[in-house]
């Protein structure tokens, strides 16, 4: 959040009598409450699967130039997404697909999927990106752990202000601006 | 607790109640406005600049709790991680309805009402609705037609502050409108060629919403956040909040009492005339009594309509207004959830800056020149053209540091959606009665429900798919996606009737000025006083409605006729 950009933009308002407090006051509590966030621990993955999860989602969204999974706290928060938000059917289907990576690593020559060399792990991640579609099983797991990787990655406060530079406040909108990917 | 006394009562402080208490204070009544949720303070309560990063879940909401407090409320999607607490806890605010006709009932019960999170598209209607009772059957014809409330638009508009482009539809009249925001690149591309491949018959125009682009009334234009749902901390769109009850205030004649849960109309018999309102406090739950000249009923269609069952006496059994057999029924809302989405083939060294919340609309075109073989009345189209961004991750193939550069760096093509909105026509057999087993956290008797879409309602929703994909094909997309979902009736959030306007007390249960026949000092100008409900976003209508009903009512009260 960016305050002084929130202050700025309020300062030109505060002539208005009902503005004013919101946003000193939001900021406030958003900053609180990240800060409760951070602490939360895993409750659900123990560490061999912390590892898988972890080893996996920081290979969909690596460290380069910019923060990867893991820097970002990615898998904290499937861990409390898999805590508090999953159902018990949901959570269970997806640590059984867990097992089943391993149970496919095991046959690129080893038991655990953390323990294959870097050639293996992305043949078998190859595998499962066109698995996606599964019901059950390995598929299955890697499509919500993919979805959970990108959406827990670009929804964290890091990522938020130093890569998507968010912005809450725009003077009008415009539709027709040039634009050359970055790729 | 001794009666209160006021000049007027306004039960209900959202889009129609709002109004009534800004036109009835201005016009010099002393007026309380019975609220029965709690106050709001913009300052806490709007959250539209919280990111995603800042709440628990991420966006993603809180299911488990919504799943045990909000079991109907859920299935709106702006009853998310920001704006469930807008949305009312179902366990305290129940009804029923047989199990083989679900309807959602979507609430919001807070000083503002549901005018804190509703959509915000504002559309007249054209005589091509307001005589379509008459020419086909259903229901009662309305008794009023466009020029009779053409000036209420215009007053109410002006008011608002809405952005729109004229493009002299007759389905759609042109109203007040500021500049609107460009159609993006995409937008523009493909107005210019369904324009072409459809002879005009199929526009996409800019959305007309209450939405400032320009500083009104000394509320600041939009600055394009795009969570208009969680609040506004500028007052750049429309609320009773953030526009008609300041308006209100202003005038000292305003009292505002939230956590007043009110029971029902008290009539007298005698002078046939309603004295006043009997309330429960929220909190205390003790019942006391408000008295006043005038009465007008805002609480939403479905809650107005309760207060007057509530309200039975002697002489009316069945409840306040009900001596044509009519009060409770002809139930509507609209039908959505058909339409497709598709990737367009242009546009893609453009992109746009700022994050409107809600982009274009196709203004009905079926049912309008030449007759449609399947069904009766028409729909529209809501849509826009965006690039997903990074959104597109969890469905992109790949991983690694080009697919995460991929996401960062681009922002993928332009998808186009085209979401349909489409007329339920005003049935019988659609009604709200009591429900002799269910009462609410107050003690006041509940609603049970009936209400289905009938086959007009269905053909419809499959046509909306059909042309959606049509539109898209024209346009060269790729991925098209048609969909259509089964969902209940009460979801599109526009309930409307149950206590009808008409011509004919004995067929109706308001007249022309939203009087209720059977007791002419009490007004219902909510939804519920609609006889059919086109295919428009009704707010507008409500507002002009319930301006042009206050200033009748005055007269009244000036000649000492109420």
């Amino acid at each position: 959040m960016r305050r002084r950009e929130v202050v700025q933009f309020l300062g030109a308002a505060l002539a208005l009598p009902f503005i004013p407090r919101g946003a000193e006051a939001a900021m406030k509590l958003g900053a609180e409450l990240h800060l409760r966030l951070d602490d939360v621990p895993f409750s659900t993955l123990n560490r061999d699967q912390q590892a898988l999860v972890t080893s996996i989602a920081e290979m969909i969204i690596p460290e380069t130039d910019t923060p990867g999974a893991t820097s970002v706290k990615v898998p904290e928060f499937i861990d409390l997404i898999l805590t508090e938000r999953a159902t018990d059917d949901e959570r269970t289907v997806f640590l059984a697909g867990l097992r089943d990576i391993d149970v496919r690593a095991s046959a690129l020559g080893s038991n655990r999927f953390v323990d294959l060399s870097t050639a293996k792990k992305v043949e078998l991640m190859t595998t499962l990106d066109g698995a996606r579609g599964d019901t059950a099983g390995a598929g299955l797991a890697f499509a919500r752990l993919k979805a959970l990787t990108v959406y827990g990655y670009f929804t964290s406060q890091r990522v938020e202000q130093e890569i998507l530079k968010m912005q809450m406040f725009f003077n009008g909108y415009q539709g027709n601006v040039p634009f050359t990917p970055a790729v | 607790m001794p009666p209160m006394t006021y000049d007027a009562i306004v039960v209900g402080s959202g889009i129609s109640g709002g109004w009534a208490a800004k036109e009835l204070t201005e016009k010099g009544l002393r007026t309380i406005v019975l609220e029965a949720g709690r106050p709001i303070d913009p300052a806490v309560d709007y959250v539209e600049h919280v990111p995603p990063s800042e709440k628990r879940y991420r966006g993603m909401g809180n299911r488990k709790q919504v799943e045990r407090y909000q079991p109907i409320q859920r299935h709106t999607g702006a009853c998310d991680e920001w704006s469930s607490k807008f949305f009312v806890n179902d366990l305290d605010n129940p009804y029923s309805f047989p199990e083989d006709k679900p309807f959602y009932w979507i609430r919001g019960r807070q000083v503002g009402g549901r005018s804190i999170m509703w959509g915000r598209c504002v559309y007249r209607w054209s005589d091509l609705d307001f005589t379509a009772n008459a020419r086909e059957g259903y229901g009662v014809d309305w008794p009023l037609r466009y020029n009779d409330l053409a000036p209420w638009w215009s007053y109410v508009e002006k008011f608002v502050g809405i952005q729109g482009r004229r493009e002299n539809l007759p389905q759609v009249p042109d109203g007040e409108f500021q500049t609107p925001w460009p159609l993006n690149a995409a937008e523009q591309k493909s107005r210019d060629i369904l324009l072409t491949k459809f002879g005009g018959e199929r526009v996409i125009t800019n959305a007309r919403l209450a939405v400032l682009t320009e500083d009104h009334g000394g509320r600041q234009k939009c600055h394009l956040c795009g969570h208009c749902a969680r609040g506004c901390i500028t007052f750049s769109y429309f609320s009773s909040i953030n526009s008609t009850l300041p308006a209100a205030r202003k005038t000292g004649r305003l009292t505002l009492r939230p956590f007043s849960v009110v029971h029902s109309v008290i009539y007298d018999p005698a002078k046939r005339r309603a004295t006043g309102v009997r309330v429960i406090d929220a909190n205390t739950k003790q019942m006391f009594d408000v008295n006043a000249k005038v009465i007008f009923l805002n609480a939403s269609a479905m809650e107005s309509t309760r207060i007057l069952l509530n309200s039975a006496t002697k002489e009316f059994p069945n409840g306040l207004g009900s001596s044509s057999g009519e009060l409770g029924h002809n139930l509507m809302d609209h039908i959505m959830d058909g339409g497709a989405t598709g990737t367009l083939p242009f546009a893609t060294d453009r992109r746009e800056i700022g994050n409107r919340p809600d982009a274009i609309y196709v203004p009905r075109f079926r049912n309008v020149k030449t007759k449609h073989p399947d069904f009766l009345r028409g729909y529209g189209f809501e849509g826009r053209a965006y690039r997903p961004g990074w959104d597109r991750g969890s469905e992109m193939p790949g991983f690694g540091a080009s697919f995460k550069k991929s996401l960062i760096g681009d922002l993928g093509p332009w998808v186009m959606d085209f979401g349909g909105f489409g007329e339920m026509l005003p049935r019988h057999e659609n009604y709200v009665a009591l429900d002799p087993h269910l009462v609410d956290a107050w003690g006041i008797p509940a609603l049970r429900v009936n209400c289905t879409y009938s086959e007009n309602e269905k053909k419809m929703q499959e046509d909306m798919v059909v042309s959606a994909t049509e539109m898209l094909e024209a346009l060269g997309a790729t991925n098209i996606r048609p969909y259509k979902e089964d969902n209940p009736p009460g979801l599109v959030i526009h309930e409307t009737g149950t206590a009808r306007m008409g011509r004919d007390p004995k067929t109706s249960v308001l007249n022309a000025h939203n009087q209720v026949w059977d007791a002419p000092n009490v007004f219902v100008t909510d939804g519920a006083c609609m006889p059919s409900t086109a295919n428009q976003n009704p707010s507008i209508t409500y507002m002009a409605l319930t301006a042009r009903a206050v200033d009748y009512a005055h007269q009244l009260l000036n000649r000492r006729e109420l």
